[in-house]
């Protein structure tokens, strides 16, 4: 009479040889594949360090003048320039987005004379009756406006380029034009700035260390791994598994 | 049959070639108009798709539900990679990479990754267990038509949840190409699909698959190469050439950039410039708002999503032998990775096209026909582009439309609510649930819910915490039984219904007790890296305290299966 345990089994207790060296290349390939995939990503966690941009240092130095009562000493072009290698990053929520316009708008108003600051008033009024209006427009006039936009921001630019430094082709003038704002705080130290440094250090701090740091075939290392290696891989382990197991099929007389 | 197919490609082409012969218009708009050239490659593509559909109908169930079992290792290959690969392979997952930078790779490795444990832990052992479905597996394995039933309605509502996301990329597409709104967008474009699923069943479905996959690859990669060349990187190979643009918004680009003496600009004129951007290339970036774990969970919940998914493990049903499942599954992600290799791609040039501020914030999920458009890419190929996505979305639909209505007919009508039906009563009944599913997606992909990506692997952790233990346990474990099953199930629906509800909770904008903790540790993209192996583990325990697996079932898995 037939016994159920004579067939029992578990992927860890096979019923015969055949079942253990399968099991044997089951385990191996998942244990290739975890250590891979997983370790790889422990490993990049455990050796990051939390790494400041340039710009960052830049900012403190100056907010750490600005906090301690010297608003009037402090070198606005450095501020500015930390502000808006903030503001062109992409991942900037709206809220902070709205912020460093704030921030951007009272450096760059500091750093103009007084006598032009009605004009470049007038030039940012402009522009933000342009942007708010294109929203709903389509076609033709879409682009029409898209270009006298263009030609406004460029305008401005010219205007600052004196005071601020920003030629009319580099991306900081295009980033400052986008960001001026008719209504701004009068001073750094306003409350509404108050977020300012932290929002900073959160943009401008990132995971890295030697994994990342290091170049291969022109990514960062650890880019290359995942986005790369680790796809080649899988199909690697694919074709290693099947040839494996139809090698032993054969060789062991078996048909599935 | 043949002599027709040749006709339909010689018309094919012939529209394409009156569709480039029209003047190509500058597409320096990127949203809101009607694009013509685009508009005529989806006509041809959307009306191949059809008349496919309509060579290689299903002329029964077994036709409809498995494809006669006809289908070459290759061609099954393709098939699943054209299933597999969705919206959220082709919009999605260059979206959440342009959006939230290293995290956006863990949709990457997860939906490749997963492959290998389909492989090795899978495909064999369920082509040679010969069933047609998830749930008649699972209902013969277990012993229970209870657990038939609840697998028949889960792997509906894993479907659903896949095809929301699917839904709202086509929506997306049809928005762009045609300049309707999105509501619009996504009712014509379910219409279509609908009505090719329905005409054809999954016969129609596997030829189409194959070609729709030759469509998304060469729509997918030309693209790359023509920006990788236009911007001076490696455009040989552009998967590795993008490498080098990865370090350049890693280090910034100052404006302006000049390259042999010419500007390099995008379709507005702006420099290829960037400000130094390390946080797109950085792990778990804290701007991204992305952390270690979410990066694990994620990864680790796509991927052994893949190997539950119901309509992926369908797939190997449809082949004819044992060494075809395990070959399918390895050319499938050969044809896959070939894409996965291209998306990050489209973020990174992406990335670099709309850096200058007047171009202003764009959708991440239309982020690659925009990523094109930017570049200067003819508007023809863009147009190729987003018909190739829209093929993406139609062929995982069309599988998944599929497996819903193979689940509510052959699961539930025929082997509970009418088993006495005819072929005919069957059919209809799955075209039947067909037409329901997709109404009742249409209306839940309006809502707008998340990003495509993330929609989708709603699905991966359903399935993972509900038809991924069942299998795995089934296949690999003579002692896992029917109450181990039935509590192991429980449990993995237990966690999907606790992260779901405070998911719709949080979007109603109200708040349940420790709202916080569970929507990060439990988070409806990524509930599974909990409840998969809490179910396992609860299906082993009640396993070992309750009356053994019957002695058949053991033969047959000893004898048939692991022989």
């Amino acid at each position: 009479m037939e016994s159920s345990d004579q067939y029992n089994f578990s992927i860890f207790t096979p019923r015969n040889l055949h079942g253990k060296k399968n099991r044997n290349v089951i385990f191996t390939m998942l244990a290739i594949w975890v250590v891979a995939v997983f370790g790889f990503q422990f490993l990049l966690r455990a050796i990051e360090k939390p790494t400041p941009e340039k710009a960052l240092t830049i900012f403190e130095t100056e907010w750490s003048g600005i906090a301690s009562g010297n608003e009037d000493g402090a070198d606005y072009r450095a501020l500015l320039n930390s502000l808006l290698m903030v503001k062109g990053k992409l991942t900037v929520a709206a809220s902070d987005r709205e912020l460093l316009s704030e921030a951007i708008s009272t450096v760059t108003f500091r750093m103009v004379p007084d006598s032009l600051r009605p004009l470049v008033m007038e030039k940012v009024a402009e522009l933000e009756i342009m942007h708010a209006d294109i929203a709903g427009l389509k076609g033709q006039l879409y682009m029409d406006l898209k270009f006298r936009i263009q030609d406004a921001s460029k305008n401005l630019i010219t205007i600052l380029e004196p005071h601020t430094g920003y030629g009319a082709t580099s991306l900081e003038a295009s980033l400052l034009a986008a960001s001026l704002k008719k209504d701004y705080p009068v001073s750094l130290m306003e409350p509404s700035l108050a977020r300012l440094p932290d929002l900073m250090k959160l943009y401008l701090t990132h995971n890295q260390s030697v994994l990342t740091d290091t170049k291969f075939l022109g990514f960062p290392f650890h880019y290359f791994y995942t986005a790369v290696f680790l796809l080649v891989l899988f199909v690697v382990l694919c074709i290693a598994y099947n040839i494996l197991i139809e090698w032993r099929l054969k060789n062991e007389g078996i048909v599935e | 049959m043949q002599r027709y197919m040749k006709k339909l490609y010689v018309t094919f082409i012939m529209l394409l070639a009156g569709a480039i012969s029209l003047n190509a218009q500058n597409l320096t708009q990127l949203e809101g108009s009607f694009k013509t050239g685009p508009a005529i490659i989806l006509i041809a593509t959307l009306v191949t798709f059809v008349l496919v559909g309509i060579f290689f109908r299903a002329k029964d169930p077994a036709d409809y539900y498995a494809a006669g079992r006809s289908i070459s290792k290759v061609g099954s290959g393709m098939a699943i990679a054209s299933n597999w690969m969705s919206a959220a392979s082709v919009l999605g997952m260059a979206g959440m990479m342009y959006g939230f930078g290293y995290n956006g790779l863990a949709y990457v490795v997860g939906w490749t990754g997963g492959y290998v444990l389909l492989l090795i832990l899978m495909a064999a052992q369920i082509r040679k267990y010969g069933k047609y479905t998830a749930p008649d597996f699972i209902g013969d394995r277990f012993y229970s038509r209870d657990l038939r039933i609840v697998s028949a309605v889960f792997t509906i509502l894993i479907s659903f949840a896949y095809c929301v996301g699917q839904f709202g990329g086509i929506g997306l597409m049809f928005k762009w190409i045609l300049g309707l709104n999105y509501t619009w967008a996504v009712i014509i474009g379910s219409s279509v699909v609908l009505l090719y699923t329905l005409i054809s069943g999954m016969i129609g479905a596997t030829k189409n698959m194959q070609i729709q996959y030759v469509i998304i690859v060469v729509s997918f990669l030309i693209p790359v190469f023509i920006m990788a060349y236009k911007f001076d990187y490696f455009w040989l190979l552009p998967q590795i050439g993008y490498g080098a643009a990865v370090t350049d918004i890693v280090q910034g680009i100052p404006a302006p950039n000049i390259s042999d003496g010419a500007a390099l600009l995008n379709a507005y004129g702006h420099d290829l410039s960037i400000v130094p951007s390390p946080e797109f290339a950085m792990p778990w970036d804290p701007s991204t708002g992305t952390t270690f774990f979410q990066w694990v969970a994620i990864c680790f919940s796509l991927m052994v999503g893949t190997a539950g998914l119901p309509h992926v493990i369908q797939r190997f049903y449809v082949v004819p032998k044992v060494t075809d499942a395990r070959w399918s599954v390895v050319w499938g992600l050969f044809f896959i990775c070939l894409v996965y290799w291209s998306a990050p791609a489209y973020a990174t040039f992406g990335k670099l096209l709309s850096s200058n501020p007047e171009v202003g914030v764009l959708a991440k999920d239309a982020i690659v026909v925009y990523t094109a458009q930017l570049g200067g890419v003819n508007s023809l190929v863009v147009g190729l582009l987003a018909a190739g996505a829209i093929s993406a979305a139609f062929s995982t639909v069309a599988g998944l439309l599929v497996a819903g209505a193979s689940a509510f007919s052959h699961d539930l009508y025929v082997k509970v609510i009418n088993p006495a039906s005819t072929p005919k009563q069957q059919l209809r009944i799955a075209r039947l649930g067909t037409v329901l599913m997709a109404v009742l997606v249409t209306i839940v992909a309006l809502m707008k819910l998340g990003l495509i990506a993330q929609l989708v692997s709603v699905a991966f952790s359903m399935a993972a915490c509900t038809i991924f233990p069942l299998f795995l346990l089934g296949i690999w474990w003579s002692g896992s039984n029917r109450a181990g099953a039935k509590a192991g199930l429980f449990a993995g629906i237990l966690v999907t219904v606790i992260s779901l509800t405070y998911f719709i909770v949080n979007l109603s904008g109200g708040a349940l007790p420790g709202q916080a903790f569970i929507s990060y540790w439990l988070n409806v993209w990524y509930f599974a890296w909990f409840g998969a192996p809490l179910a396992i583990a609860v299906n082993i325990v009640v396993s070992l305290l309750t009356k053994p697996t019957p002695l058949e079932i053991k033969k047959f898995l000893a004898e048939q299966v692991h022989n």
